[in-house]
């Protein structure tokens, strides 16, 4: 303990130098944060899960996938047609539909606009990622949201950032004006919003509303819409495990109710891995050479100042020998240091990281805005608040060693003969 | 010599014309500041210089992290700058595109056969050879499953198809010319192939795409490739359970269309299941005869359309590399910051170990001002030497290729193989940024010096 007050004392001898190093040392562990946290969310996004994992059933060749909604019952249950065939252990169905709530196209932007999954209503909450792990009161209040989609077919769920951006709130009804089905413009009303986190951009339609204006389209035009034949974008399926997924694959691809066009069926990962392969340079960049630039760089800054402290302080390392103290304890009294205002300043920079990134605007950032695929923006996992005091002190431990093994080799003699 | 031909481009009279007016103005601004500080300031430069050697580890350190500070910064500039002139060269001033209303992207464009016929003949659209500059286009983005797919890895990837109609006018109308040995698909679009049942598709592809479908190939196809780094003439390549056989290359032209693969539209739009048209391109004779155009189809009352300049499309597709500009300038920042605090750490040890030379300077008649600026032209030498070591090697990264993906953020977008571009300006920013970074860490210190009295100072 009286040791631990040693090393304190001496980070408190040259405060500034302290702060300096602390803030250098925070604001590279910040960069990092971000970075590590892109690539984790991805890490994950495209590992396998061995167990209750979902599959998409999406157009075989075409980007984007666009089938015929027709195929949307039979893909539900896995092309199951025989009482011994294999059925998914819940499905849903997406038809994205994109819009603006402002119909003078010249104006429309971002500002704007909206895309919306057109599914079940209750599908949300038993198939969409980390909704379906939602815990009370947050799933409580959600699944009220949840109802109110599936009684009125005419209601929309919408992110919380998107709702902003829209200037609009629970309880308000307006327009879409479509912008990828053309004439097919819904006026919907806000029944609820999403949970804080990566749906914040999103909203959510019935599914029943969309056909139903479809068809309302036919009975107006004497012809079917355009997107009739093709209005369903994706298939989920959630299966128990790799076995019935492969037996399901098999009952889609060799069924011949899916022939024009042809679909496939995929992991969800499988399917994500696609969407970011074209940013695989770029990711290699982050992983490769940014992160470890910033790591090495920080590690210098460190370096440099333990190393300015360990030569300003020679006589009093020589005078801690002459005292007693062993070369090794002088070794851990200068690496202590450094550990500890790496450490200290890493978590303080992961806390403020998770704090400023995650809040939604005006407070926090809402998220990592960064372009890779589909994804709106990157949250902050809660296992950066251990990145960041790791990240401080590994870079500290490295940064600092060479100048506290010189301190640790400090000879007595040298040092008094000089002060003499 | 790629470290070195950014330099010279540098010093280029093209590149010097593509420096904005106000970079240059900070430009000139900042040299001036450095040029008057060396040039008031008493204490001689040799000084510092010497205090610096003799510091030489601290010194040492304090730049190594100028120079990955800049170094990375130089490099991530090169990929925004890549991805700028993929844009910028896409496009032909004189051409206008046609989509179907509402649509912002090929990729969600439908224009109908008849709609085509009729757009395609309003005044204003240049003639050659009696054949009028019109390119008919199907654009599609297929699934390829890789051969040779990593576990874990992706199964696939994207391909960017471009049926046409007629393949020479549409080289004509986007500036794309074929690499020497190659030509342009057959009017049936499809070959007999040896030994194969099936006839193989016709295709010419993009420098870019032609290393892309490269990977993955197996080990059988690999030993008898003619190119193990990129699809050659001759070569062929599998989607849709269909061979696809390469009769043409296209010449490298830093654009969108070095990552696509063009084929003949009647079959490849079948292929597909796309009966429509996606685009319609037409050239006219400049850019003021293609603003004329558009507006023609702007009145176009027959068909609900979306004409555009290609230039202005291509620039509605750099709105994911704004965003990467944004996120690489935020980053930049930080990192800076960061590193601003390690000059300052530096800057105020060395001016705590040299508190006696301060004394004697002041002393001997040195004014504080004097020392102070002595101080700061110790700071930016530091991070000058730093900042320009990193932009000698960020300049390594000039013309390697990296993929991505250039889009308008709402969707779509396309999959493009992009060399990364080290420019004047790039470096301009980067050498800027060490100076900024090196005055901003070294002032503090710097005037802090001036606060110590001459006779505490020699205590």
């Amino acid at each position: 303990m009286k040791f631990l007050g040693l090393i304190v004392k001496n980070i408190g001898r040259n405060l500034i130098r302290s702060i300096l190093t602390a803030l250098g040392t925070m604001m590279l562990v910040f960069v990092v944060t971000l970075v590590w946290s892109i690539l984790s969310f991805l890490n994950v996004a495209l590992s396998e899960k061995n167990a209750n994992f979902k599959a998409i059933i999406t157009e075989r060749w075409q980007i984007p996938s666009q089938m015929p909604y027709t195929y949307a019952a039979t893909l539900s249950e896995g092309a199951a047609t025989k009482p011994d065939d294999v059925r998914p252990m819940d499905s849903m169905t997406w038809q994205f539909y994109g819009g603006s709530i402002e119909k003078d196209r010249a104006k429309r932007g971002m500002s704007n606009v909206l895309f919306a999954f057109s599914l079940e209503p209750k599908k949300l909450m038993t198939m969409m990622d980390d909704l379906d792990s939602l815990q009370p009161p947050i799933s409580t209040e959600f699944a009220k949201s949840v109802k109110a989609l599936e009684e009125n077919r005419q209601g929309i769920i919408l992110g919380r950032t998107r709702l902003e951006t829209l200037k609009k709130k629970v309880g308000d009804t307006f327009t879409i004006y479509s912008m990828n089905y053309k004439d097919i413009d819904l006026e919907v009303t806000v029944v609820g919003d999403f949970p804080e986190g990566r749906y914040n951009n999103s909203a959510a339609i019935n599914r029943d509303y969309l056909l139903a204006a479809m068809d309302a389209y036919q009975i107006k035009n004497g012809k079917p819409h355009a997107m009739a034949n093709k209005s369903l974008n994706l298939v989920w399926l959630k299966v128990p495990d790799s076995a019935t997924l492969s037996k399901i694959t098999a009952q889609i691809e060799s069924s011949p109710l899916f022939s024009n066009p042809q679909v496939k069926c995929e992991t969800a990962s499988s399917g994500i891995a696609a969407f970011i392969e074209p940013y695989r340079d770029l990711i290699w960049g982050m992983r490769w050479l940014l992160a470890p630039a910033i790591l090495v760089t920080l590690s210098l800054v460190i370096s440099n100042s333990i190393s300015i402290s360990v030569r300003e302080r020679r006589s009093e390392l020589a005078v801690l020998k002459v005292l007693g103290f062993r070369p090794n304890q002088i070794l851990t009294l200068v690496l202590g240091e450094a550990l500890l205002i790496g450490a200290l300043s890493g978590l303080a920079s992961a806390v403020l990281t998770y704090g400023i990134v995650n809040f939604p605007p005006p407070y926090g950032f809402g998220g990592i805005k960064f372009p890779i695929a589909f994804f709106a923006a990157f949250q902050i996992p809660l296992a950066a608040l251990w990145w960041g005091p790791a990240l401080g002190a590994a870079t500290a431990f490295v940064g600092s060693f060479v100048p506290a093994w010189g301190a640790r080799s400090v000879k007595v003699s040298e040092v008094f003969s000089r002060v003499g | 010599m790629p470290a070195v031909s950014p330099v010279i481009l540098a010093l280029s009279i093209s590149e010097f014309q593509r420096i904005p007016t106000s970079l240059l103005i900070a430009s000139a601004i900042a040299l001036a500041v450095v040029l008057i500080l060396w040039a008031v300031c008493e204490v001689p430069l040799s000084y510092n210089v010497r205090n610096l050697t003799v510091r030489w580890k601290t010194t040492v350190m304090t730049a190594l992290a100028f120079t990955l500070v800049l170094g990375l910064m130089t490099v991530m500039l090169a990929f925004v700058k890549g991805m700028q002139r993929l844009t910028e060269n896409s496009g032909q001033p004189g051409n206008v595109i046609i989509l179907s209303e509402g649509a912002t992207d090929e990729g969600f464009s439908n224009l109908g056969f008849s709609d085509v016929g009729d757009l395609e003949n309003q005044p204003g659209v240049t003639t050659v050879d009696g054949k009028r500059l019109c390119s008919r286009e199907t654009y599609l983005v297929v699934n390829q499953p890789i051969e040779q797919a990593t576990s874990g890895g992706p199964q696939r990837r994207f391909v960017q198809m471009r049926g046409v109609d007629d393949p020479e006018i549409s080289g004509l109308v986007h500036g794309v010319t074929l690499l020497p040995n190659g030509r342009w698909f057959s009017s049936s679009g499809v070959q007999e192939v040896e030994g194969q049942s099936e006839s193989a598709i016709e295709v010419v592809i993009g420098e870019g795409v032609a290393r892309e479908l490269s990977r993955g190939r197996s080990p059988e196809v690999l030993r008898t490739a003619k190119n193990p780094d990129r699809l050659e003439i001759g070569d062929t390549f599998n989607i849709a359970n269909r061979n696809w056989l390469v009769v043409g290359v296209m010449k490298s032209s830093g654009s969108t269309f070095d990552s696509e693969v063009w084929g003949k539209r009647s079959v490849i739009g079948p292929k597909f299941g796309k009966s429509t048209y996606t685009s319609l391109v037409m050239r006219a004779a400049d850019g003021p005869a293609a603003l004329k155009l558009k507006d023609v189809f702007k009145k176009y009352e027959k068909a609900s359309v979306n004409p555009l300049l290609e230039t202005e499309y291509f620039e509605s597709l750099s709105q994911i590399n704004k965003q990467f500009e944004f996120g690489i300038l935020f980053v930049t920042v930080f990192i800076a910051v960061g590193g601003v605090f390690g000059v300052m750490n530096t800057m105020f040890a060395a001016i705590s170990q040299r508190t006696k030379d301060i004394g004697v300077l002041q002393l001997l008649g040195f004014g504080k001002l004097h020392i102070m600026i002595s101080f700061l032209l110790e700071s930016l030498v530091i991070a000058l030497v730093g900042g320009l070591i990193g932009c000698a090697l960020g300049s390594f990264a000039d013309g390697l290729t990296a993929t991505s993906v250039v889009g308008s953020g709402q969707g779509g977008g396309k999959t493009v193989v992009l060399k990364l571009t080290v420019d004047a300006v790039s470096l301009i920013y980067s050498i800027l940024l060490a100076l900024a970074m090196g005055f901003l860490g070294g002032f503090l210190p710097a005037f802090s010096a001036i606060r110590l009295k001459p006779l505490d100072a020699l205590r």
